[in-house]
């Protein structure tokens, strides 16, 4: 055991030493930071600056309704609090500033607009033709015409008016005009055996990113597992390892301690993206956009936990046993390609699965090991498979993991004896058989 | 001999590693608290035989027995091998480095600091301990990978060319550390093929040719069963006659001196009154002992 702790304990802490193992945990969340934060703050600057545009309705009647529209882009619906609804008006009403001219009055005229548009006195004019409602062409005057948010504003705006002129010109009274900008509200219900649950998209997101994460893992760590087993050939150490430890327990001692080394970074990437998240998730509030978590039981958690586990452990065997048949990381490098071929079919599965989960196909998919972290955890959230099959597959994939195991320690064993070149399959089998 | 006080016992051990025969039918016995020598040129099967005591690899045929048992993996604790082919983490700190192996073989850590320190200052390289290995020089990783197979205080320790790309200084030193290790009991099997140094620490030898033994026995024994009639000699004025006397074999001139072989019943009193009638100034006359160099060479040059 304690030759076991001793292993784990070194591949564990000279990695979590490394230089480039701080490098790439703080690289990541920083990299979050810019690309999530930034341009939100980016954006934000260019709102101080407010775009005065006059208004040249030819209609006559159309200015008040466009300047609603304008202002209040979304119709946010009425927050209950009636300060901050007050404060959402204001906010964006900041970035425009708008003059209403009559069509035929002193400063009307297009040489006077460009003079003040040309003089920096105005941002922009917008010329609204007397025949607007029945198709005439409003036009937009501006200096610079690459600003694709304020142009798009002013459009939509524009659209808004008139559908709405029309609509009240066609006797749709105030009330129904309101209901007509409400979206349908929908809900997914699923009935399991057990009774009625709600929605379950947020489940086959979780399930996603799982997935997502431990293909993130795997082809992070797939690597570090490889250079770790190849480390001792290398350098030579292992000779020395096997007079004190069996390849065996050198093995599990590798696999643990670079998976610990791998938790723990997911784990510093998982609290600071909470953190982002929880960041994110309030400004999402402000603009009144649903958030929260999916509505799932606890037990599927744990299931994502082990399904997880399973699915890294899987994949970082292979690698070990890449490991443990080369010489160099190089020929590693090569010779473990098809394990990410496998990965990517494993997500190819996703959706047959997901559309009939209940299927003979689904079951046996998710009982082979290399599939079954995925095709499992989507069963799991769509139609709750009986807890024996669960069991099974998660017995199925770590018996593997362990059969792995021993047969990378095995061929590592007498591999690592005869350096200089890899081993060709039939020297592999000898090997396995050799004592 | 009882069983206590044979360390290793290999009995008719063979290994092959497909056409190629590296041990064949080799039978020895390494006697508690002595120092064995297992000589032989190079590819003479010292490396295999030795990482089938240490249990890397299992003979195909045959039997070996550590402290009276047959060799398993707590037995692997007993032992202190430090590989021919050396190899430790460059990156590691010193210090780290050998707790790690000093781990490995079931010593806590809080014991392991201490031995650690010891063994730093006897090999004289305590101002590295916090120093990244590969920052040391070649012989002062030597060294420290010496260190972490004595770490533990094993019964056994097994040195394959150990001297290998050492100076003279740090063979002195290493030599007096496997002597020092011999008066604590422990039992040395190391392999080399410097004689000079084998001559002076071994007590029992074990020659291997091409895979097979060609002798064994303590020194004494070795050198006396190759009894010859060789004198060490240094002489001033006329030599002349030395290659015309019967009682002369082979001469061997050395750089002020000659190493004379005497034919087999030529008396060696008789050989010196030759010397002197013949005006010769004898300033040097000592009959020798064949040399575990010589013993070497002609061994292998007669299989």
């Amino acid at each position: 055991m304690r030759k076991l702790v001793a292993v784990i304990k070194r591949e564990y802490t000279q990695r979590v030493r490394a230089k480039m193992f701080i490098i790439t945990t703080i690289l990541l969340p920083v990299s979050m930071l810019l690309f999530g934060i930034v341009p939100v703050l980016v954006l934000n600057i260019e709102s101080g600056n407010v775009f005065r545009l006059v208004v040249v309705d030819g209609t006559g009647k159309m200015f008040d309704r466009f300047r609603t529209a304008l202002l209040n882009r979304e119709m946010p619906e009425p927050d209950p609090d009636p300060a901050k609804r007050g404060q959402a008006v204001e906010k964006e009403s900041r970035s425009f500033s708008l003059e209403e001219l009559r069509a035929g009055s002193a400063g009307s005229t297009t040489n006077e607009l460009e003079r003040r548009l040309q003089q920096n006195q105005i941002d922009g004019y917008l010329i609204l033709p007397t025949d607007l409602m029945e198709g005439g062409k409003a036009q937009f005057f501006r200096r610079n015409t690459g600003d694709f948010f304020i142009n798009r504003r002013v459009h939509d705006a524009l659209d808004k008016t008139v559908r709405d002129q029309r609509l009240i010109d066609a006797n749709v009274d105030a009330k129904t005009l309101g209901a007509l900008d409400d979206a349908v509200d929908f809900e997914t219900t699923r009935i399991s055996k057990s009774g009625q649950e709600r929605d379950d998209s947020g489940g086959m997101a979780l399930v996603f990113g799982v997935g997502f994460i431990m293909y993130l893992s795997v082809l992070l760590y797939g690597q570090v597992v490889l250079g770790s087993v190849i480390e001792e050939k290398e350098t030579r150490i292992a000779e020395v390892l096997f007079s004190s430890v069996r390849p065996f327990t050198l093995m599990i001692g590798k696999l643990v301690g670079v998976s610990l080394v791998a938790l723990t970074q997911l784990a510093i990437w998982a609290l600071a993206f909470v953190a982002l998240s929880l960041y994110g998730i309030s400004a999402l509030k402000s603009r009144g956009l649903p958030t929260g978590l999916p509505n799932i039981p606890l037990s599927v958690y744990v299931y994502f936990v082990l399904f997880f586990l399973l699915g890294y452990f899987v994949y970082s065997t292979l690698y070990a046993l890449v490991g443990s048949i080369v010489t160099t990381p190089q020929e590693g490098g090569q010779l473990a390609m098809p394990i990410v071929l496998v990965l990517v079919i494993a997500f190819y599965f996703f959706l047959p699965v997901s559309r009939n989960p209940d299927s003979d196909f689904a079951f046996w998919i998710s009982l082979v090991p290399f599939f079954a972290p995925i095709a499992m955890l989507v069963r799991i959230v769509t139609q709750t498979p009986p807890f024996w099959q669960i069991a099974l597959s998660l017995f199925i994939g770590f018996a593997t993991v362990a059969f792995l195991t021993w047969l990378t320690s095995r061929i590592y064993r007498i591999g690592m004896l005869m350096y200089g070149k890899r081993a060709s399959i039939p020297e592999i089998v000898r090997w396995v058989r050799q004592s | 001999m009882t069983n206590n006080e044979i360390t290793v016992r290999v009995d008719r051990v063979s290994k092959s590693f497909g056409d190629f025969t590296a041990v064949k039918d080799l039978s020895l016995i390494v006697r508690a608290g002595r120092v064995f020598g297992l000589l032989g040129p190079n590819g003479a099967g010292k490396s295999t035989s030795i990482r089938m005591i240490v249990n890397i690899t299992a003979p195909d045929t045959g039997r070996i027995e550590l402290f009276g048992r047959h060799i398993d993996s707590q037995l692997q604790d007993r032992i202190g091998y430090l590989p021919e082919e050396r190899g430790l983490y460059k990156r590691m700190k010193v210090a780290d480095q050998l707790r790690f192996f000093a781990e490995l073989k079931n010593v806590s850590g809080k014991s392991a600091n201490e031995r650690i320190d010891y063994w730093l200052a006897r090999l004289r390289l305590s101002e590295w301990k916090l120093k990244r290995t590969g920052e040391l020089s070649k012989g002062m990783q030597q060294k420290i990978q010496f260190i972490s197979a004595v770490l533990h205080d094993p019964d056994l320790v097994i040195l394959d060319e150990p001297f290998s790309g050492l100076d003279p200084v740090n063979v002195e030193l290493l030599k007096d550390v496997v002597l020092e290790l011999k008066r604590a009991g422990k039992t040395i099997i190391f392999s080399t093929h410097l004689m000079n140094i084998a001559e002076r620490i071994c007590d029992d030898i074990c020659l291997l040719n091409r895979a097979e033994k060609v002798l064994d026995g303590s020194i004494r024994e070795v050198k006396s069963s190759f009894g010859r009639n060789c004198v060490a000699l240094r002489i001033q004025g006329s030599n002349g006659n030395l290659n015309s006397s019967k009682l002369v074999s082979n001469i061997e001139h050395h750089s002020d001196e000659m190493e004379v072989l005497l034919t087999a019943d030529a008396d060696p009193q008789e050989f010196l009154k030759q010397l002197i009638n013949s005006g010769a100034i004898v300033t040097k006359f000592e009959m020798i002992e064949p040399s575990l160099n010589d013993i070497f060479i002609e061994k292998v040059s007669e299989t």
